[in-house]
């Protein structure tokens, strides 16, 4: 049997899929379900002064109706505890939840949310990063002293500021007052919202003191421990049943409507299905967060960068969520792909009045990429350097360390990206005619490395079943890659490994489908899981030959004596023979990915300090700008990815495709405005995602280094393709306008703007 | 939760007629429904009756007989594809493959997207610089308004409650006639327009504009037909390519265009971009029609 590794092995979810069978969490119905919904606050900013529930209770099959008064509305959070389940007595953001109600039918349920009577006193909303760290400004969360984190980490934090990263070598004032040139931008980034198909949804049972919760969910085990501690109940008391995924890209990590689920379950003694309308999703869904990056650096006579700062204020929104990890990435943005010599980095996340921010495929790497490239576009303008060349000058090598210490030891990888971009289509022949340009944009990701598990058992017919938390949500990495992995380990193709769906019950922790993790850390766990089945079968093989195991090797789903295939039993033999002889065959194997050595005293704040695993980007983009209204059209899309080893070449392709796809629309089709507080675009009409006729074929050269610490060399794929997208692009519109860009989205507005008064700068050659 | 509705399926004018004679302004008339079933998902339109009138078959059809008559059922998909339409209405035709996506086209009617009234009616621009006349039937027979004055604001027309849109009267192109619509959005397809203009220009046999129909839409709470800036256009000759001159001889039809327009900031863009893009697609659409009368006469050469 020929490897199942590196080939187009179908998902096992493909045909539910296709037909429409596939049980996504908003399919989940149950007997005797009713509906619940939330009142959501309808401004940024208030204090409720009563809730008159008395109508609402009056409308015929209310079945439950619980506001912040009649629970403990304790603050819990994923890394500050500063969010109470209910927006009361003070309302933080719009769509902030203020009362769950459940009724008999959706009818019912909509009148007795028009019925509620909520009255508030609106307070003053801080909208923006700069009012919110204004000296006098208003605190969002005035007792932001006495929140602390779940797991005990503390981090500088004061007022509106969530949390500061600083990280000072020394020297850098010194570089700056000496350097020949001194090159300064400042750079912002707006919101984007997952645009997920499925919209958060719930189903909720309590049952003897148990809560079940049906999800569609990329993070289970961490749905289980945020609804225990929201409710004050034990993590055993809650068991999470996934279901098939429509889509997360990090929207689904921490919890959305699960807890009220819960709470109305509970409440009601009946199964409480609740689901978003898209309006809500993308209110208050934990989009990418908006930003201000300003970066300077120092550079010699020829243009050789001695020293940078890096300041990032980023908007975590009403509440913390992920913010305090995320203020960690400047420190991997900037001096990862290219060499300074002393950097300062500064990132503040602040509270404001506004929905709060978290997890979106990239992270801040999207925004801080584009700075840092945009950026170098600007260096080498201004130096009258070639733009390709000042960044070859400064690429890290094999050895060299990051700001935190941490010693790339593959980094030469970054020139080989360089080099295989220039066979596609040499970066000086692009771009070339009017209103034409080429941008290019690198690099470093990571895989993230939290723990995953995976018990395999072998059926009686010979099959595998694999049993594991591991979420997949889209991306393959359990429907195509673990399948492959675990069918490599005995010679069986994809198609008889089973594998379940998740179950906080049944399987072991798993970190959650977040940073291209999957594959990487739970097909380790996969190999350990085979190797004690393995173990088991050759030694049940070896009692059935009377063969040493060291002679018998396990090959094509069986198990044979080396070189005498004649002597041989099947998978399926082998389990039947267990039954007495030891029992049912079961391993079970479990892994995270150990940090790499860092300096923990490179920075302050500094809660995120290590890329493991780290991967090697290169994007190129060539556009073309329609002076007569601003738009781009992106011609063309080069993407060089070191991928370590392509387990499924149609998953690798496919998330590289979906992942520029994502970025091309953040750079610049999808508005998030916000104005006093609020969200302008509150559906896909007006939010605008990218077409198939906005994406060109995105050319893919994958790079495989194999990781030797990694399952056949596999290194995370699906997070970093968004990553430098924005930078990318914005270069290459740049280049076409022979002007700078410091936005994302870049509007028609701005390139009409750059293009300069009606005709001036008409038929650019 | 709004109340039970009632949908009444007509097959035929009289019987529509009749229905909304009966009910009024408690009916609401229903074809495709691409605009009305999300207006009363929102809660926006509480009709007591949905009159459908989809299934009135003699209103589904495009008849050219000199001036070409569309019934108010024709879709959008229809005035995309049909040849007749694309050779004597060529705007009209672009404008409505713009139209949403394919499953919008497919079942969203011309009657529908006149009577919707949107400031942003793509197929209005098209059918104004046409001089486009609806047909209202009513039960006391046919009243004929020209599109111009039809729309009297944002979603807001002249029709009263008992009268059903059955048709669109408009004029095909004629000889050195050229037209087109430009629509100005921000991604590849499936785009409200954020500014739409279009333009139906006659020529001279120096080249010289001897007549000119402009309207836009998206820049106002109605799509407009810009008079003043037609007779700023009389006159000019436009050379080939314009340069920054083409610019100083359209100067008094843009500011004219300038001064008719009354746009807004909203969610798809702001004031001051369109203000900015509608000279550009002026100049784009003298440019383009001017290219097109050319090669139409150089064709007739060959020939």
């Amino acid at each position: 049997m020929t490897s199942v590794l590196g080939r187009r092995v179908t998902r096992s979810d493909a045909e539910a899929k296709v037909r429409g069978s596939a049980d996504y969490g908003v399919d989940v119905v149950l007997p005797g379900m009713v509906y619940g919904a939330l009142w959501r606050s309808p401004v940024p900013a208030a204090r409720v002064v009563a809730i008159d529930s008395e109508a609402a209770w009056r409308v015929p099959g209310v079945l439950a109706l619980i506001t912040g008064a009649d629970v403990d509305n304790h603050p819990t959070g994923l890394a500050l505890c500063d969010q109470p389940l209910f927006g009361w007595p003070v309302v933080r953001y719009e769509g902030e939840p203020v009362a769950a109600v459940a009724a008999e039918t959706p009818e019912s349920l909509e009148k007795a949310l028009d019925l509620l009577h909520v009255e508030f006193v609106e307070r003053p909303a801080i909208t923006d990063v700069t009012s919110a760290l204004s000296p006098d400004a208003v605190l969002v969360h005035p007792d932001w002293a006495s929140y602390a984190s779940p797991s005990g980490a503390e981090w500088p934090r004061e007022g509106n500021v969530v949390c500061e990263l600083l990280s000072d070598p020394g020297g850098v004032g010194e570089v700056f007052s000496s350097a020949a040139h001194v090159v300064r931008d400042v750079y912002r980034a707006d919101r984007q919202y997952q645009a997920y198909l499925e919209p958060h949804a719930a189903v909720a049972e309590y049952n003897s003191g148990r809560f079940t919760l049906h999800v569609a969910h990329q993070f289970p085990f961490n749905v289980r421990d945020r609804v225990a501690h929201a409710l004050g109940v034990g993590a055993s008391a809650v068991r999470v049943v996934g279901h098939h995924i429509g889509g997360g890209f990090g929207a689904k990590l921490d919890v959305a409507l699960e807890p009220y689920a819960a709470l109305l379950a509970r409440a009601t003694g009946r199964p409480v299905r609740m689901e978003n309308s898209r309006s809500e999703d993308l209110m208050t869904a934990q989009c990418r967060e908006s930003a201000v990056v300003t970066i300077s650096s120092a550079l010699s006579a020829s243009g050789d960068m001695l020293g940078c700062e890096f300041d990032v204020v980023f908007d975590s929104g009403a509440y913390a969520i992920d913010a305090p990890y995320l203020a960690s990435i400047p420190m991997f943005a900037v001096g990862s792909v290219y060499r300074v010599d002393r950097t300062r980095v500064r990132c503040r996340a602040v509270y404001t009045n506004t929905a709060p921010t978290g997890a979106f495929r990239g992270v801040s790497g999207t925004y801080l990429v584009f700075a840092v490239e945009r950026h170098l576009d600007h260096v080498a303008r201004e130096l009258g350097l070639d733009r390709r060349e000042l960044r070859l000058r400064h690429l890290r090598r094999n050895g060299e360390k990051m700001l935190n210490g941490q010693t790339l030891a593959d980094a030469d990888i970054l020139r080989e990206c360089f080099d295989r971009a220039e066979e596609v289509a040499p970066f000086s022949s692009l771009g070339k005619g009017p209103y034409r340009g080429v941008g290019m944009a690198a690099c470093v990701w990571l895989t993230n490395p939290l723990a995953g598990s995976a018990v395999l058992k072998l059926n009686e017919d010979g099959t595998i079943g694999l049993v594991t938390g591991a979420t997949d949500n889209g991306s393959g990495a359990v429907t195509m890659g673990l399948r492959q992995i675990a069918a490599e380990e005995f010679g069986i193709g994809a198609s008889d490994v089973l594998v379940t769906m998740p179950d906080t019950d049944v399987a072991g922790y798993d970190a959650g489908s977040q940073g291209s993790r999957t594959t990487r850390v739970v097909g380790m766990a996969v190999i350990a899981a085979a190797a004690q089945v393995r173990e088991r079968v050759l030694s049940i093989a070896s009692d059935h030959f009377e063969a040493a195991a060291a002679d018998l090797e396990v090959v094509d789903g069986g198990v044979q004596v080396r070189g005498v295939p004649s002597r041989r039993l099947t998978l399926a033999e082998v389990a039947k023979l267990a039954a007495s002889n030891g029992g049912p065959i079961t391993g079970a194997g479990s892994y995270s990915t150990p940090l790499p050595n860092y300096s923990p005293t490179c920075a302050t704040g500094f809660l995120f300090p290590a890329f493991p695993t780290p991967t090697y980007h290169l994007h190129v983009a060539e556009v073309e700008v329609e002076p007569l209204v601003g738009t781009v059209r992106v011609l063309r899309y080069i993407v060089v990815q070191e991928v370590g080893r392509v387990v499924n070449p149609t998953g690798v392709v496919g998330q590289i495709q979906g992942g520029v796809a994502q970025g091309l629309g953040y750079a610049l089709w999808e508005w998030l405005e916000s104005e006093g507080g609020r969200y302008r675009q509150r559906t896909f009409e007006s939010y605008g995602l990218p077409l198939s006729v906005d994406v060109p074929r995105v050319e893919v050269v994958t790079l495989e280094h194999g990781d030797s610490d990694s399952p056949h060399g596999a290194k995370g794929v699906g997070e970093p393709p968004i990553v430098p997208v924005a930078a990318a692009v914005a270069n290459a519109v740049s280049d076409a306008i022979g002007a700078e860009v410091d936005a994302i989205p870049i509007r028609p507005e701005a390139i009409l703007e750059a293009l300069g008064p009606l005709g001036a700068s008409e038929h650019r050659e | 939760m709004p109340a039970a509705v009632e949908f009444r399926s007509v097959r035929s004018t009289e019987e529509a007629v009749a229905s909304l004679s009966e009910h009024g302004s408690d009916a609401c008339v229903i074809a495709g429904g691409t605009d009305v079933m999300m207006q009363y998902a929102r809660h926006e339109l509480s009709p007591a009756v949905f009159v459908h009138i989809e299934g009135i078959k003699e209103l589904t059809n495009a008849q050219r007989d000199g001036s070409l008559r569309l019934g108010a059922l024709v879709t959008h998909r229809h005035l995309a594809d049909d040849p007749v339409i694309r050779t004597g209405h060529p705007a009209l035709a672009e404008a409505a493959a713009t139209v949403g996506g394919w499953q919008t086209q497919g079942v969203g009617t011309l009657g529908g997207n006149l009577c919707n009234a949107s400031p942003a009616a793509d197929t209005a621009p098209p059918l104004l610089v046409a001089d486009a006349t609806v047909e209202l039937c009513g039960p006391r027979g046919i009243r004929r308004v020209p599109l111009e004055e039809f729309f009297l604001g944002r979603r807001h027309v002249d029709r009263r409650p008992e009268e059903l849109l059955t048709g669109v009267e408009a004029a095909p192109l004629g000889p050195r006639q050229a037209e087109v619509y430009l629509k100005v959005g921000r991604r590849g397809g499936m785009v409200v327009a954020v500014a739409g203009l279009a333009a139906r220009l006659s020529f001279d046999e120096q080249g010289v504009i001897a007549a000119a129909r402009l309207a836009v839409c998206s820049v106002g709470p109605t799509p407009l037909r810009v008079r003043p800036a037609e007779e700023a256009l009389l006159g000019l000759c436009p050379s080939g390519r314009m340069t920054d001159d083409g610019y100083t001889a359209l100067e008094e039809a843009i500011a004219a265009l300038s001064g008719a327009v009354s746009p807004i900031d909203d969610v798809r863009s702001s004031a001051a971009y369109r203000r900015a893009v509608l000279p550009r697609l002026l100049r784009r659409s003298v440019e383009v029609c001017r290219a097109a009368v050319r090669a139409g006469i150089s064709q007739d050469d060959l020939s």
